[in-house]
């Protein structure tokens, strides 16, 4: 079968800085240009990195929440070693429908990996090692003299038990930031319940009974198309790591321990559903693409898809109005003069919401996307449509400032990948490589960090501790 | 003595360990991780706030400047316009304070300042004389304009870490636009992705948090952070950082942009399933938990989420419905978790559950071992043991507003823990103390300037 040729990316050329600025006065253009040549990323290999001298053992594996802590250190310039089971993590096996065809190969071995484990193990070094067995662990105790911070996501206990986890190991280098991550918590009534991958901890903390449309409209609880509620727990564990590093460098000189579940870090964020409960027993709702407490602030139809339109206070509510009235008059005059909707809290009544969006799409269903923002960016207003993923990677601004760009790999060719948010002027964050195959670095990492050689490595190969014991299985 | 203490925690079981590091009710016996680190917050709405309170969070002294009287825009939000915390606003005496504004600046000093006027800008620059960090989130150049911007700033103090967060950056071709959580969300590519099938008469959903918003404050805090370790153990220089939080969205599509770019395949939506893995996705029980319940979240349907993508699970699974055509039929990972397959397995999963409530599926899981997770609403997650205990949902005692159920941290640590004090005060509550010590007014000048409302 002939494989569909891929249009390579970008489609569109990238625009240049004077098409961009065009027309601009040199004192309009004066900050942009300012902030542009202090963030731009194309500069970041001429700074310095935050984190440089921090090193990060990732122990995690078969779930994101890890991952994903660490790849934002990594991004942050810290040395992230991910300790893998010989063979990899299972995640690397992922692949949308099963979907052989859409993972990445190793140019040399043909090893393949699948797109969400790659796009995570960004700037990380891979190892392999069997914690399983008594060598692993001893090997991991040596790990941990020369290491910073630790993250580990084993079954509660699990780690204390095999005699590494933070009792024993403070014991080893009391500089030790040791962090467990997971989806309910290594403590507590659930604690026994299986830890698991996403949307585990989206179903545990509410965040998945409050997406979606109400049931009268056909809707039902909604899962986040991502492993969401990993992000969070991730970033949130980052954020307790990096706290933990300043105390001990200004402070203590010592390490501590670390806990972060995917769940609390969602419940953190669900903002007044705790304080609206205590106060008349009401059960967060529901509310489909609109927002509970502002109005305007909602995603409806339009002509070709979906359309953010957003203006909770008063000087954009009208400014809304206006850009409608220019083409349906009586619209702009029925909500205008309409008492109910006069005043901003108002109009966030459920019947006021309804009028609301139903005349809003009255003007919406004859704008597409591009229209219905242009004409309302004159005023100023915060709009846009509901993007896919095409139109992501080719989204003028994006490409310009680049949150998409495309990395060269050594080991799987070119990838489009989403880079890292942590622009800077000093020591911004970046990407240095994308993914390495499974072991890749244990020559290096071994060497450097503990002085084995070439009978050591020979031996753990052949007991099991850094490879998979094939032979033995086929036996 | 210290060996005493070694050898006595050994004996204590792991989990009484954890319990005991991490007990919500001992905060206040430990120290603060960022205690001395001064944060001035210059913003409104979430995305900023929240940055700013999970350093407040951590020990921070978080100082939001407000627009005087008024306040920020969130204090006047509320779900339906219904539940409003009192007392009564200063400044909008005919209706208390909105809930739009909890969880976003817990622990915070509340003071007033007019950006716009010179007296304004002078106290600001004060302040951020001696800050450590000034997070900001005004469309890109306004406190630039005003003098009070990263550029000048950098002159007063150069220690001071900068941090702006926005929708779209201050450069490029969007930089002039303005942004939510909502837009960040749907132009960043997750709300084109979540929600039900496309075929299955879906559209785009929204995740109901302020997700890019909430999410992306930590993301600032996190580079402030490691902004605070480079200056405090390497050079001694503050910086300038720049979120946008649309980037932020386009950052965590998982393997969407790589599939993109090597086969031009655009992500579809894939409702409650998994793309990647099956069984594992949210299935409807027939049977509401509470089914004489007259609030519509508790009569409705239960869901849980049902997890065994493995192949042994899925065997146990299979015995458990009591169904050895599919055992067979899907044995392997490669069969179960083709589209087609997903279509047929979860219709019968809904089938054999047709009948049960979300907790009777969990305990017949739970007995087989199988991972599950029952879909909760807000009130069984409040009243859950595990979160209680845990100190995720707690009792608040708050100096304004009383009794109050609120979020605890995202996250525990053993040594220094963050934790909650307080879940906001009326705008300009700690002028006279925050302005008096720092800026240097007396009472005669807070006054008049009060009256000239410039605070």
């Amino acid at each position: 079968m002939d494989t569909p040729k891929v249009p390579s990316w970008p489609a569109i050329p990238i625009a240049k800085p004077e098409e961009v600025y065009a027309g601009l006065s040199d004192q309009a253009k004066d900050y942009p240009l300012y902030l542009e040549s202090i963030t731009r990323q194309e500069k970041n290999f001429e700074k310095p990195e935050a984190l440089a001298l921090l090193r990060v053992l990732d122990c995690t594996t078969s779930m994101m929440i890890g991952h994903w802590c660490s790849s934002q250190l990594s991004e942050l310039g810290a040395e992230v070693i991910q300790v893998e089971p010989p063979g990899g993590d299972p995640l690397r096996k992922l692949t949308p429908f099963g979907r052989k065809e859409y993972m990445f190969k190793d140019k040399e071995s043909g090893e393949e990996v699948g797109g969400q484990f790659l796009h995570e193990m960004r700037n990380k070094l891979s190892v392999t090692l069997n914690l399983e067995t008594e060598e692993g662990r001893e090997i991991l105790k040596k790990l941990v003299v020369h290491s910073d911070v630790v993250i580990e996501n084993g079954t509660p206990g699990q780690w204390d038990a095999w005699g590494i986890g933070y009792r024993q190991l403070r014991e080893i280098n009391p500089r030790l930031i040791y962090c467990w991550v997971g989806q309910r918590g290594q403590w507590g009534p659930l604690k026994d319940k299986p830890g698991m991958l996403e949307p585990t901890a989206q179903a545990a903390c509410g965040f998945v009974h409050g997406t979606g449309d109400p049931k009268e409209f056909g809707g039902q609880p909604t899962r986040s198309a991502l492993w969401m509620a990993d992000h969070v727990g991730g970033t949130s564990a980052a954020m307790g790591i990096l706290a933990a590093v300043l105390y001990r460098n200004n402070v203590s000189g010592e390490g501590q321990f670390i806990e972060a579940t995917s769940a609390e870090a969602i419940i953190r964020i669900l903002d007044y559903s705790w304080a609206w409960y205590s106060m008349d027993g009401s059960i967060r709702p529901r509310y489909g693409n609109w927002d509970l407490a502002i109005n305007i602030y909602a995603v409806n139809p339009c002509k070709d898809g979906y359309m953010m339109v957003g203006g909770g206070h008063d000087r954009l509510w009208y400014r809304i109005w206006r850009t409608v009235g220019d083409e349906q008059p009586a619209v702009e005059e029925d909500i205008l003069g309409d008492l109910h909707l006069r005043d901003v809290t108002e109009r966030l009544a459920h019947d006021m919401q309804v009028k609301t969006y139903t005349m809003l799409g009255e003007w919406l269903k004859d704008n597409p996307r591009s229209e219905a923002e242009r004409k309302l960016s004159k005023q100023q207003v915060a709009s846009g449509g509901v993007l896919y993923v095409n139109e992501v990677a080719e989204y003028p601004h994006f490409k310009y400032r680049g949150h998409v760009a495309e990395c060269d790999s050594p080991h799987y060719g070119k990838i489009l990948y989403g880079t890292t948010p942590f622009l800077q002027h000093k020591t911004p964050g970046r990407l240095k490589w994308l993914g390495r195959p499974v072991g890749y670095d244990n020559e290096d990492v071994y060497r450097r960090l503990l002085g084995f050689n070439r009978d050591d490595f020979a031996r753990l190969s052949q007991t099991g501790v850094t490879h998979e014991e094939e032979e033995e299985e086929e036996l | 003595m210290a060996k005493d203490t070694a050898s006595a925690t050994q004996k204590q079981s792991f989990e009484e360990f954890c319990h005991q590091a991490f007990d919500p009710t001992k905060e206040f016996s430990k120290p603060e991780a960022l205690k001395g680190v001064r944060v001035l917050s210059c913003t409104q709405y979430i995305l900023g706030p929240s940055c700013a309170s999970y350093l407040a969070e951590l020990g921070a002294e978080v100082i939001k400047i407000e627009a005087p009287r008024r306040g920020e825009a969130m204090r006047h939000t509320t779900p339906f316009n219904e539940p409003f915390l009192y007392p009564l606003s200063r400044w909008v005496p005919e209706r208390g304070t909105g809930l739009g504004f909890l969880g976003a600046n817990p622990n915070e000093y509340f003071i007033s300042v007019d950006f716009h006027r010179p007296e304004g800008q002078a106290i600001v620059k004060k302040l951020a004389a001696k800050s450590d960090v000034m997070v900001e989130n005004y469309r890109p150049g306004t406190f630039d304009r005003w003098g009070i911007g990263y550029r000048q700033m950098k002159e007063i103090n150069p220690r001071l870490v900068y941090c702006w967060l926005g929708g779209f950056g201050g450069w490029g071709p969007g930089r002039v636009r303005a942004s939510y959580d909502i837009l960040g969300q749907s132009q960043g590519g997750n709300f084109g992705m979540t929600g039900k099938q496309e075929f299955l008469g879906g559209a785009p959903s929204k995740h109901t948090i302020w997700l890019a918003d909430y999410w992306g404050g930590m993301m600032g805090a996190v580079q402030i952070l490691a902004a605070l370790y480079w200056r405090d153990k390497v050079s001694g220089e503050g910086t300038f950082t720049e979120y946008s939080q649309v980037h932020g969205v386009t950052r965590q599509l998982e393997y969407a942009l790589p599939l993109y770019g090597r086969h031009g395949i655009t992500r579809q939506r894939w409702g409650n399933w998994d793309t990647q893995l099956c069984v594992h996705g949210i299935i409807k029980c027939g049977k509401s938990s509470y089914p004489g319940s007259e609030n519509p979240q508790e009569s409705e349907e239960g869901y849980i989420l049902i997890s065994a993508y493995t192949d042994e699970d899925f065997a146990r699974l299979c015995k458990v419905v009591g169904d050895v055509k599919m055992a067979e039929k899907y044995a392997k990972t490669e069969n179960r978790v083709k589209a087609q397959s997903q279509m047929e397995i979860y219709p019968w999963l809904e089938k054999w559950a047709a009948d049960k409530t979300k907790e009777q599926v969990a305990e017949i899981m739970d007995k087989a071992n199988i991972n599950n997770q029952p879909v909760w609403n807000a009130k069984e997650v409040a009243n859950h043991p595990h979160w209680v205990q845990r100190g995720a949902v707690r009792w608040l005692d708050d100096p304004t507003f009383g009794e109050l159920l609120h979020q605890g941290p995202a996250y525990k640590m053993s040594a220094t823990p963050p934790r909650l004090k307080w879940a906001l005060k009326p705008v300009g509550a700690d002028n006279e103390l925050i302005l008096g010590k720092l800026a240097g007014l007396s009472t005669e000048e807070l006054r008049r300037l009060e009256e000239q409302e410039c605070i």
